[in-house]
């Protein structure tokens, strides 16, 4: 039996419970719209297309044939698929890691600069306007062999052996595009940054600066741990990004040469859409969906750790 | 024997020198279609969309200004051109289409049979048929109005170069031709250029050497593929992609890569390189790009000297999708924009702009250059054997739909990392019939 207390006690708490499933309630009415219409165009398909994973649809009769596990069998053993995973890995990779020390650069720069700022905030967040294919085409038209820009002004100043097909090559089309593409992306994920600069307090700069701390142990103390919350958000977008990069590869080097470019989303069209073969571009598309969550998971798992409170 | 360019006006009656027969316009012809214009002008407003590949400005531009004309003198009939000249793959934007629900109500059709089989296409409407010289049959029904006949491939080349090289004679033999190239590189041009960045365009000269090794020998080599009687890794296929693959390690411009298709024009006219290989319709391009550019056409011939090229007709064409057939009104429409196109003095307008020659029965001129009329004389030359492409074979000869592009990609890799080329076609060999075996699941 309950004390006149623990009674008291207890009615406070049904009374809060009360109110938190009020305001519960009422989240979830601001909710329930974008909730119905992501479950319409988004879960129901996405659920309807894993059927279409174990069939061998053409994507435009009306025959669905389901031939059961055929479509991740021929993933699993396909040398193409194997290719671009491989591209996919290395893309991702030199793509976070590039556009994320770029940002931080960036973020440093203008949190740190007394004059134009702005100015400087303005530069490096515009290419982040430009749409994918806006961007591709533009560097493409740079990078052109015959009458880009880049070769031309490397013929003019004497480096004409440097004048190389850097899109047709398959040694420097992969490096033109994560370099277009850090080019594109870094100023996004730098507005993210700076967020974080400017949320540390100045009175640890300060300290550290009394004890005669120099510029690069302050950021190596202080200044990097303190971002490990813009980090993790960085490194998640950065990378289910760069997994889906699309956009850039169909304009600049259509997965070419030859397959050296391709990764997993370009495929994915490529055989969907291009080679009439719904089935597998569904079933590789699915492959892709788990691997981008294995290693979404993982990677907040490790980032999350690290994250230092104050 | 090269001469000076010497263009003049030859009024080319380009049906009857193709051997086929003239005949006049019907007044039936001309009744339908200001009857269906007619019939329009008190009733409903109908409205099509169309679809063609429209990645040859030319073309482009002749089709957009018929379609305007027709508008102009049909007003009841509203025509929406949803083409795209940016797509690099016509078939990867046609199949796009139609997974957003937006397939062409009149569309230019390449891969017939395998729309016809998935139900998106249907005949062509049979009073329509009467237009074409023998409209080609898949499975004995005629699914296209042809806009026009293949027409053949070869060199187009500079003839300043070739003066410059000391090039005087064309060559009669493959040899020969490597003995061109050699000149014209020591010449210090780069012999060739090939707009690699576009699949298609790669296409031209794998086929050049497919013809000459396999399919002028067999043209039934594709359904000996697919039931695995003849392979890739066979000796004729090798000693073609071998050809291929010398050529463009040592004559290819290099930056062919990353060269689009609408480039090579400009290369070619800008003296950069030396030599085009492609079809007819890159004459006006060319004259556009410079009209005192001096330029001449010729077929490569094989080593033994025989001239193999592209010339049978093939299934491709305007073609109504299925779901346009089911509207009446949108159905007439449609015809009547098919007979308006085809009408000669409309029709030569779209020939002239891509040097054309004409599917119709009726007789139609136009200007004809040097050129054009050196690709007229090969396509009259029963001494020259025709052709098609890998990819526009049909019935049995009809290769996995997926596998062209996938094949010439693999040839840009085999090129570019030096590939052993019996080891790779070994890999081709594995994935078509790979592919084949999907297609059959």
């Amino acid at each position: 039996m309950g004390t006149p207390a623990s009674t008291a006690g207890l009615q406070v708490k049904s009374k809060s419970r009360r109110k938190k499933s009020k305001a519960n309630s009422f989240a979830l009415l601001f909710i329930l719209p974008s909730l119905v219409l992501y479950t319409l165009f988004v879960i129901v398909p996405t659920l309807g297309s894993v059927y279409l994973s174990f069939t061998s649809w053409d994507g435009i009769s009306e025959e669905v044939r389901f031939i059961g596990l055929a479509n991740f069998a021929e993933i699993w053993q396909s040398p193409r698929v194997h290719n671009a995973l491989k591209n996919t890995l290395i893309l991702t990779v030199s793509l976070v890691l590039l556009e994320n020390i770029a940002a931080i650069a960036m973020a440093l720069m203008v949190d740190r600069v007394r004059w134009f700022k702005n100015l400087f905030r303005s530069l490096f967040y515009f290419p982040t306007l430009l749409s994918g294919v806006v961007m591709g085409f533009v560097w493409a038209m740079i990078l052109n062999y015959n009458f880009g820009v880049f070769n031309q002004i490397l013929n003019a100043v004497g480096l004409g052996a440097w004048a190389i097909d850097w899109l047709g090559n398959p040694d420097y089309a992969m490096v033109s595009i994560i370099l277009s593409t850090v080019w594109k992306g870094a100023g996004y994920y730098m507005i993210i940054y700076l967020a974080g600069l400017q949320g540390i307090p100045a009175e640890l700069s300060e300290a550290a600066n009394i004890d005669g701390a120099s510029g690069w142990q302050q950021f190596r103390f202080i200044t990097f741990p303190l971002l490990a919350g813009s980090l993790t958000v960085c490194m998640v977008l950065s990378t289910i990004s760069a997994l889906k990069i699309f956009d850039q590869i169909a304009v600049m080097t259509d997965g070419g040469p030859g397959f050296a470019t391709e990764t997993l989303t370009y495929i994915i069209y490529k055989v969907g859409f291009g080679e009439l073969r719904q089935g597998f571009g569904t079933a590789l598309a699915l492959v892709l969906f788990v691997l981008i969550l294995i290693v979404t998971v993982i990677q907040v798992q490790i980032l999350r750790k690290r994250e230092v409170r104050y | 024997m090269i001469k000076p360019k010497t263009k003049g006006w030859f009024a080319v009656t380009l049906a009857a020198s193709l051997l086929l027969s003239a005949c006049g316009s019907s007044p039936g012809d001309t009744q339908a279609t200001s009857g269906a214009a007619s019939s329009d002008e008190g009733g409903e407003k109908v409205s099509f969309t169309l679809g063609y590949a429209s990645g040859d400005p030319a073309a482009r531009k002749a089709i957009s200004d018929t379609v305007q004309r027709f508008m102009d003198e049909n007003p009841n009939i509203e025509i929406k051109d949803i083409s795209d000249n940016s797509a690099s793959s016509y078939l990867d934007w046609l199949k796009t289409k139609d997974a957003v629900g937006e397939f062409p109500d009149l569309v230019e059709m390449r891969d017939t049979e395998v729309f016809a089989d998935a139900g998106k296409i249907v005949e062509l409407p049979s009073d329509l048929l009467e237009l074409f010289e023998s409209p080609p049959e898949v499975e004995g029904k005629v699914w296209n109005a042809p806009l026009a006949l293949n027409v053949p491939q070869g060199i187009i080349y500079s003839k300043k170069a070739y003066a410059d090289a000391g090039v005087t004679d064309l060559p009669k033999t493959y040899d020969e031709f490597l003995a061109v190239q050699e000149k014209l590189k020591a010449s210090g041009i780069s012999p060739l250029v090939v707009g690699g960045k576009d699949i298609f365009h790669m296409g031209f000269w794998v086929n050049k050497f497919l013809i000459d090794d396999v399919y002028a020998q067999d043209p039934d080599w594709n359904s000996k593929k697919t039931a695995k009687e003849v392979a890739f890794a066979d000796e004729n296929v090798v000693q073609a992609m071998t050809d291929f693959k010398f050529l463009f390690q040592n004559y290819v411009d290099k930056g062919w890569l990353s060269t689009p298709d609408n480039q090579t024009a400009s290369i070619l006219v800008s003296g950069k390189a030396a030599q085009l290989f492609s079809g007819t319709w890159m004459f006006s391009q060319i004259e556009e790009a410079d009209p005192n550019f001096e330029y001449g056409f010729y077929a490569v011939p094989d080593r033994e000297g025989h001239v193999n090229i592209i010339g049978l007709p093939s299934p491709a064409g305007w073609t109504l999708s299925a779901e346009a057939a089911k509207d009446p009104a949108k159905t007439d429409a449609i015809k009547s924009f098919i007979r308006y196109f085809f009408e000669p003095e409309q029709y030569s307008l779209y020939l002239a702009s891509l040097n054309g020659i004409p599917s119709t029965k009726e007789k139609v001129e136009y200007e004809a250059s040097p050129a054009m009329q050196s690709a007229l004389d090969l396509m009259n030359d029963p001494d020259v054997t025709k052709s098609l492409a890998i990819n526009n074979w049909w019935g049995d000869n009809l290769i996995p739909p997926q596998f062209r592009n996938w094949f010439y990609k693999k040839l840009q890799e085999m090129v570019v990392g030096d590939g052993d080329v019996a080891d790779y076609m070994k890999q081709i060999d594995t994935e078509y019939d790979a592919q084949v075996k999907a297609n059959s699941m």
